[in-house]
């Protein structure tokens, strides 16, 4: 099962944050080479494994690094919003371990340059998220 | 939010209503004016997308009467 621990000091202050890699989706890559046009190259992310999100968010501006297009448009709600209009995008997130996870994202402005991107339940649901709070680690197994 | 999809999201929505009852809970694959094809999940409709357009805007938007948001709970969202 593939899986991977991270230890975060202060885990409690900070929150499940974790480096990823940011790809264009497998199928994206397939029609990009066929038409010898170039692969975008992944983009280095820190995210945060949000239980509360019920989709995955990147920072919008990492759209256009990427070159992505938009599959999709999708209502969000937050603490200060409802029914906003966000654009979805595939994508595919590489945690370490080479875990890797492919869904479609919404794209949205993110507080702060800190965290880019917030894995939500969409990903989640795929697998076995454990935090272990004493110890200031948490692993995502799939 | 700019208008990439405005033309297939107004394709999609004069003909919603028909399509929840021929398609309801399904994927619909929208370019431009035109409604392409119905998958049962989304990955299909946007591998199918990106098979028959390349690296382009096009839509996939589930067949549904009311859409539920997505929610976050957090504040790190600056909407």
């Amino acid at each position: 099962m593939p899986s991977f621990t991270t230890q975060v000091p202060n885990l409690q202050g900070v929150g499940p944050v974790v480096e990823v890699r940011l790809a264009v989706g497998t199928i994206i890559e397939e029609v990009l080479q066929k038409n010898n046009q170039s692969i975008p190259i992944p983009l280095p992310a820190l995210s945060m494994i949000d239980t509360g999100a019920t989709g995955t968010v990147i920072r919008e501006d990492l759209v256009s690094q990427l070159n992505l297009n938009p599959v999709g448009v999708t209502l969000i709600s937050t603490p200060s919003s409802t029914n906003v209009q966000c654009y979805e995008y595939l994508m595919r997130i590489l945690f370490p371990n080479n875990v890797v996870v492919e869904t479609v994202v919404i794209a949205a402005p993110l507080q702060g340059q800190h965290i880019q991107c917030l894995i939500g339940r969409d990903v989640l649901r795929h697998g076995v998220f454990i935090y272990t709070g004493y110890v200031d680690t948490f692993t995502l197994s799939f | 939010m700019t208008g990439i999809l405005d033309r297939e999201l107004q394709t999609f929505n004069s003909q919603k209503s028909g399509l929840i009852g021929k398609a309801n809970g399904k994927f619909a694959l929208v370019k431009d004016d035109k409604i392409i094809d119905f998958f049962d999940t989304k990955f299909d409709a946007v591998r199918q997308g990106y098979e028959r357009f390349g690296n382009v805007p096009f839509l996939v938007k589930q067949i549904v009467e009311v859409d539920i948001p997505q929610n976050f709970t957090s504040n790190l969202l600056k909407i």
